[in-house]
């Protein structure tokens, strides 16, 4: 029998990691950013977490250990479950390199981006997680293709693990909170009125005045900064990641589910990824009851998703929630918005 | 505001797509540009918005009391100077609505910016932009089509939408592309008429290439004729289509 509540927590918060990559990745396409490389900065997230969360406490507790070999994991492990101030300093710590490694990385590319033309924005996104990643996997100071191993999750101490899930699970509804805070002002606004200007027609809206490369760029840079805590969050709920975490099937895994909900439409992201992340998730309790052994969950999960997507686009091309104008609400002014 | 085209040169490749050219456009003037196809015309406004850089010769344009070189500013910076202009091929927003296509001319300055944005600040901004974008469309008689996207719009209410933008923008430089073309001709009427309204109200300078001569006559008070990237020739509307010259260029022989 399947323990309800920790199910529910495990799926909560795969579903709130997910869903701050959508939210964040309709912003950028609702910006006329075609982010193929979603991966890449997630990625460096994870990666900026890891190395602040395994190397900070051994350097801190001495010893000189490797966080790749027995002695630096049990290490890590040891000092995780007894010194909470350390667990939740270093996510802490984490979170806010990560936004700002990550955020910088995104503001740095926007320079190639603009040389190459939108038209191939994608391409240089998408080949810049896969560099990324091969750099992981042939880093020896980065684990390489082992990666990293007991990351302290900042609930470490907590002794009943399903409160430290439930725990852990909060905090990631808060930054998914803060994410959709962050788009939904963005894309509800004036300023989101302008981004959709750039995004069906750039030199429209270089035209009107608008700096739309500055613009971009620093949207892109924004949310690029809110991927790259997202990495860091699955970075220590994971407590282990390896760089085959970061394949671009990942980026276009999240692409599927705001096609499905709805391209630039936040509801449909959220009720895609919704959709999406359950339909994953559940595939790894089916699959195995199939016993279809020449079918892994992986193909599996890649027929399904191909179907859903094709049965949503025939049916509703424009998503399962369609993009609606930019409703601005004006409190008395005209008798309600300007829709 | 006066506009100020120093012996322009514009290559691509062999063409010299515009070859020396020089126009003086006073300020709150209506000037039109014709000349056959591929003599440049639309070149000429792609140079004077800063899309392309010419290889030779220089654009100034009446900034307070004086003139300032604009050449090899970007669109957007030529754009805040307060010049609009209109394309061959017209183009809205394809998403946004008449009024939202007004909207993003609105100039929001720090309204617009992320930080104003996530602290939503820009309450005050929209309001302003909101009430002018629909007294523009009242005055225009456009008020009923506001919400409709531009799909649903008629080709004449398309360009006169567009032409609107730059009043949205305060812009006091219009370059219109062939605002005539395709349209019929009691929309054509109401275009000229909007043209006129803006001319005179806010002083605005327009500078209107066109191929309907008939229509043009009416509207503009000079013209310049390309042909073949060289200006052939220049003068009030009744001078120029009596030049030999000019008949020459357009039908041959």
């Amino acid at each position: 029998m399947i323990d309800i509540m920790s199910f529910l927590i495990t799926l909560g918060t795969y579903i709130g990691i997910y869903l701050i990559l959508s939210l964040t990745l309709t912003l950028e396409t609702s910006s006329g950013i075609t982010n193929f490389g979603k991966t890449a900065f997630y990625g460096l997230g994870a990666y900026v977490g890891a190395v602040i969360g395994t190397y900070l406490p051994l350097a801190m507790y001495g010893g000189g250990f490797s966080p790749f070999d027995v002695n630096g994991i049990q290490m890590l492990l040891d000092a995780g479950r007894s010194n909470p101030i350390m667990d939740i300093g270093v996510f802490a710590l984490s979170v806010i390199v990560g936004f700002g490694v990550v955020a910088a990385l995104g503001l740095a590319l926007t320079y190639p981006i603009h040389r190459v033309g939108s038209a191939l924005v994608g391409f240089t996104l998408l080949s810049l997680g896969e560099v990324l990643r091969l750099i992981y996997l042939n880093t020896s100071a980065l684990g390489e293709s082992k990666g990293f191993m007991g990351i302290p999750s900042p609930f470490a101490w907590v002794k009943d693990p399903k409160l430290a899930g439930l725990l852990y699970l909060l905090v990631v509804l808060a930054f998914v909170g803060i994410t959709l805070l962050t788009v939904s002002r963005i894309l509800n606004s004036p300023l989101g009125r302008i981004l959709r200007g750039i995004r069906d027609d750039e030199l429209v809206a270089l035209y009107a005045g608008w700096p739309t490369v500055l613009m971009k760029a620093r949207i892109l840079a924004l949310s690029s900064g809110l991927t790259g805590v997202a990495g860091v969050l699955w970075a220590y709920y994971f407590t282990s990641i390896n760089p085959n975490m970061f394949t671009p099937s990942l980026t276009f895994n999240i692409w599927a589910m705001i096609i499905i909900g709805g391209l630039g439409s936040i509801a449909g992201g959220i009720v895609g990824t919704v959709l999406l992340a359950s339909v994953d998730y559940a595939m790894r309790f089916v699959v195995p009851y199939i016993g279809v052994t020449f079918i892994t969950p992986d193909y599996l999960r890649w027929i399904v998703v191909g179907l859903l997507m094709i049965i949503v686009l025939i049916k509703k091309p424009e998503g399962l929630i369609p993009e609606k104008p930019v409703v601005v609400t004006l409190g008395e002014y005209g008798g309600g918005d300007s829709k | 505001m006066r506009v100020v085209v120093e012996k322009l040169t514009k290559r691509f490749g062999g063409v010299v797509a515009l070859d020396d050219v020089s126009m003086e456009v006073p300020s709150s003037s209506k000037v039109g540009i014709i000349g056959p196809n591929g003599s440049g015309k639309t070149t000429l406004f792609n140079v004077i918005t800063g899309y392309y850089t010419p290889e030779k010769g220089r654009v100034l344009i009446e900034n307070g009391n004086e003139l300032t070189d604009i050449t090899g500013w970007n669109p957007n910076e030529i754009a805040k100077l307060g010049v609009v202009r209109t394309f061959q091929i017209p183009r809205l927003i394809p998403s946004l609505t008449v009024l939202e296509n007004l909207l993003i001319f609105y100039n929001y300055n720090k309204c617009a910016s992320i930080e104003y944005t996530l602290r939503k600040k820009w309450l005050e901004c929209e309001k302003k932009a909101v009430s002018k974008a629909t007294s523009i469309l009242r005055d225009f008689g456009l008020l009923e089509i506001s919400h409709k996207k531009p799909s649903e719009l008629s080709a004449g209410h398309i360009k006169l939408v567009e032409t609107l933008r730059g009043l949205m923008a305060d812009a006091r430089v219009f370059l219109l592309d062939e605002p005539f073309a395709g349209i019929e001709s009691w929309m054509a009427r109401r275009l000229i008429e909007a043209i006129k309204t803006i001319n005179s109200e806010k002083k605005a300078t327009f500078i209107v290439i066109e191929h309907r001569i008939s229509e043009l006559l009416e509207g503009v008070d000079y013209i310049y004729v390309l042909h073949n990237g060289k200006l052939l020739a220049e003068g009030k509307p009744s001078e120029v289509i009596n030049d030999e010259r000019v008949v020459k260029a357009y039908l041959g022989g």
